[in-house]
């Protein structure tokens, strides 16, 4: 607890000292900005030789002119200092922040998704008319229990018109072939490239 | 909203820099033998408006800074949508690399067969 109490203390003391620092710098260029318009004016009555006085003024402007550049570059620290305070510590702004590039990635990650599906789909289409030509080539080298794709659907198309005059002797045989197709099709789909291995080696 | 305040910084850096270049200039206006009161005039209005402006803006980020300001860290983070992403170029990436190795398997089954050697070449 007092661990929780010193932190909010460190913070306040930060920001008073940041108050602190904006005020000393802008009361230190202001002085002496007009510290040296006041020495740039000439007197005529001096308590030294006009020589003297002048290198006297010369170098009070010197240290006057230091001093404002001093504060100015203080100013900048100060600056960049409330800069670092500001990301680390203003949550309303980095949740925003966070929020919106969440949503960016997360919208990027659909658009791709969405296009591999599109590009799922249309390559699905391709491939069984590659894998119809290639089952039925020379290069054939496929074994009777992985059917092809394009064989599974013309076995699918013909069981289905085969099923709407259905007798017993068709419905066992589907029964029996039923099975083989559906590991068939989860073989396919587990193994998409499986009739692609067998085309590398001619 | 972020942004917008470290663009406010960012314009208070310019308005400092300008400061010390009004001072600068106005001293050296006044070590000249004749003087631009006009100039004077100018660079003077410029010089204690661009003092008034960073000191209303820096009290004013100071301010919000003590209203909004915690004890604690911020614990937020865009990892989990990030790794997302990241998962599905990855994805899209992998079909990519798969669908250029079957074109080239297509490629190659298209080319025409090479000729034969004769029997003189072959020696």
């Amino acid at each position: 607890m007092a661990t929780q109490r010193a932190l909010p203390q460190s913070k306040e003391s930060l920001l008073q000292n940041y108050n602190k620092r904006l005020k000393d710098d802008i009361r230190s260029i202001l002085d002496n900005f007009t510290e040296i318009i006041k020495t740039a004016k000439i007197e005529d009555e001096t308590q030294v030789s006009r020589a003297t006085q002048a290198e006297q003024d010369h170098y009070e402007m010197h240290v006057r002119a230091a001093n404002i550049v001093r504060a100015g570059e203080s100013l900048m620290k100060l600056v960049s200092d409330l800069k670092q305070f500001l990301i680390l510590n203003d949550f309303p702004s980095v949740n925003d922040a966070i929020s919106l590039q969440n949503q960016q990635l997360r919208s990027l990650q659909e658009e791709c998704d969405k296009k591999l599906t599109s590009l799922r789909d249309e390559i699905a289409i391709d491939l069984y008319e590659l894998e119809e030509e290639y089952y039925s080539s020379s290069y054939n080298q496929w074994d009777s229990a992985d059917l092809p794709l394009c064989e599974a659907y013309r076995r699918r198309d013909s069981w289905a018109s085969a099923g709407s005059s259905c007798s017993s002797s068709q419905g066992e045989q589907e029964e029996t072939e039923g099975p083989p197709q559906q590991e068939v099709n989860t073989q396919h789909h587990l193994n998409g490239h499986a009739g692609a291995t067998p085309i590398e080696k001619p | 909203m972020a942004n917008e305040r470290l663009r406010a910084l960012e314009e208070v850096e310019k308005e400092i820099a300008m400061v010390l270049q009004c001072a600068g200039n106005i001293v050296m206006e006044l070590s000249k033998d004749k003087h631009n009161a006009s100039l004077l005039d100018r660079q003077l209005v410029q010089f204690q408006s661009s003092v008034n402006r960073v000191e209303s803006e820096l009290s004013g980020q100071i301010r919000y800074l003590t209203q909004v300001a915690t004890g604690q860290p911020h614990e937020g983070s865009t990892y989990s949508s990030r790794k997302d992403c990241q998962m599905a170029l990855n994805r899209a990436e992998y079909a990519k690399v798969k669908l250029g190795e079957l074109g080239r398997t297509c490629e190659v089954m298209l080319e025409p067969p090479p000729p034969p050697l004769l029997a003189s070449q072959q020696i």
